[in-house]
């Protein structure tokens, strides 16, 4: 259950932390109830700006993934909470495989691609 | 065996056993991982021919600072008689032995740099951290939490019943002020504890997994050297009911019988903690160390050696003159607070006592 952050990606940070968040959630490595780490202790421990962190639980929240309950910080919400719009959940997807289709990879491969990382990003939740 | 005469041996067995081994332990440790490093400072391979040897003399005079400041104080005490500042001597000594290591290795480390590989000076581009939730109850051993209790509140009941059976011939300190501040010490090793048990830090993705093997390990010995110390002041507050209850003629012995066995039961701990130490050691020698990259945007550089920096919650920050102490932190507003603590306490005890 890691929080990879790299200064060579061309996310800030703060949404490293969202997408890292994401992963660990999608994974079932951190259940629904489960409690996250508060913002304060999250910045300090990742040595990173409060705000960072505070914008990436925001984000996390708007999502509809994370529930932050005054006095006893944020807990990893229920799935049902984070029904959206079919077609605005699938246009990264979309964007995604135009990439690869543009990319020059053969069918195929694109599904083999993505069968592989469907199978890493659910690995443990099944 | 008199008051003194049991402060000033346990004194000497103590405070003498840890400083030797403190001593050499700080001695060797710029230099465990070879001729090219200096701590985590990879250096150029000529390093100790050249201005590396006056660095690395340089940390030992300042690492045997606290030790020489021990010694004057203690001769003083000594020679004026009051041989209970012993005690109080031995705890402010070692806060100063710790504090002065951090930032003797903070100051040295980055004389080092300068001399250090170019490559090896560049931080790492990725870093993890670990997600996953630790408590204290995890690293706590349930049946010697439950002793540790039992034994700390049937002492406390026995000292009540004992000073108020006849407090006219009772003096309230005598009684009481040995068994309360072990009571402090005791919240101070389980504060200690809950510091080393959330402490987490993001360690290098290349060779993460031996990173955080190697710490958990160290968590585990920092864990387990806290609750051998917590028994080890249970027991001094067990002993003093025996203490204060036995008859005069018995004292001699039974003081001698308690030193022996003290001293006894610390070879052996000393023994066992040197082992694990070395086994923890080897693991953390096989991760090589690198520089982890700053993360931090827009912050400003932090005073030293102190700073209140809330938009930054980090217990210490890094500055141009080295790390400083992050009074926004909780964990050093909780330490703060027990240090004064601590000092209320013990200028309450010596103002009665005089």
């Amino acid at each position: 259950m890691f929080l990879t952050i790299d200064t060579r990606d061309s996310r800030p940070i703060y949404q490293q932390v969202v997408d890292g968040i994401k992963e660990v959630i999608a994974r079932g490595d951190l259940k629904e109830g489960a409690n996250l780490p508060p913002v304060r202790q999250l910045a300090a421990d990742l040595g990173v700006n409060l705000n960072t962190i505070a914008t990436a639980y925001r984000e996390l929240q708007k999502d509809g993934l994370i529930a932050v309950k005054h006095g006893s910080g944020s807990v990893v919400a229920s799935r049902t909470a984070t029904e959206r719009d079919e077609g605005e959940l699938l246009r990264p997807l979309r964007t995604a495989l135009t990439q690869l289709v543009l990319a020059g990879l053969p069918s195929s491969k694109i599904l083999d691609i993505v069968v592989r990382e469907l199978r890493l990003v659910t690995k443990g939740s099944q | 065996m008199s008051n003194d005469l049991f402060i000033v041996v346990a004194y000497l067995v103590v405070s003498g056993g840890a400083r030797i081994r403190g001593i050499f332990r700080r001695w060797q440790q710029p230099v465990l991982r070879g001729p090219e490093w200096f701590f985590n400072v990879h250096v150029r391979p000529d390093f100790y021919a050249g201005q590396g040897h006056k660095i690395l003399r340089g940390y030992r005079m300042r690492m045997l600072m606290p030790v020489a400041i021990e010694l004057i104080i203690a001769t003083a005490i000594f020679f004026s008689g009051h041989f209970q500042n012993l005690a109080y001597l031995m705890v402010g000594i070692a806060v100063l032995i710790h504090v002065n290591h951090v930032f003797n290795v903070d100051a040295a480390e980055r004389k080092a740099r300068s001399f250090a590989v170019a490559e090896a000076e560049e931080p790492v581009p990725s870093v993890v951290l670990s997600l996953k939730s630790r408590r204290l109850r995890d690293y706590s051993n349930p049946k010697l939490e439950l002793a540790i209790a039992v034994v700390t509140v049937a002492v406390f009941a026995w000292l009540v019943r004992y000073y108020l059976g006849s407090p006219e011939h009772h003096n309230f300190r005598m009684v009481f002020a040995l068994p309360l501040f072990l009571l402090y010490v005791q919240f101070g090793y389980l504060f200690v504890k809950q510091i080393v048990v959330a402490w987490r830090t993001p360690v290098p993705q290349a060779g993460a997994e031996e990173h955080l093997k190697a710490r958990e390990e160290r968590r585990k010995l920092y864990l387990k050297t806290c609750d051998i110390s917590r028994v080890s002041n249970v027991a001094a507050l067990l002993i003093w009911p025996v203490f204060l209850s036995i008859s005069p003629t018995k004292i001699k012995f039974f003081l001698e019988a308690w030193l022996g066995s003290l001293l006894a039961v610390s070879v052996v701990l000393t023994i066992w903690q040197e082992i694990r130490r070395k086994q923890v050691l080897a693991l953390a020698l096989r991760t090589r160390p690198a520089k982890l990259p700053d993360l931090l945007d827009d912050t400003p550089a932090p005073n030293w050696p102190v700073c209140y920096q809330p938009s930054a919650p980090m217990l210490v920050l890094k500055g141009t003159r080295g790390y400083s102490l992050n009074l926004a932190n909780t964990l050093a507003q909780m330490g703060a607070a027990y240090l004064a603590g601590l000092g209320i306490l013990m200028a309450v005890l010596f103002r009665t006592a005089h």
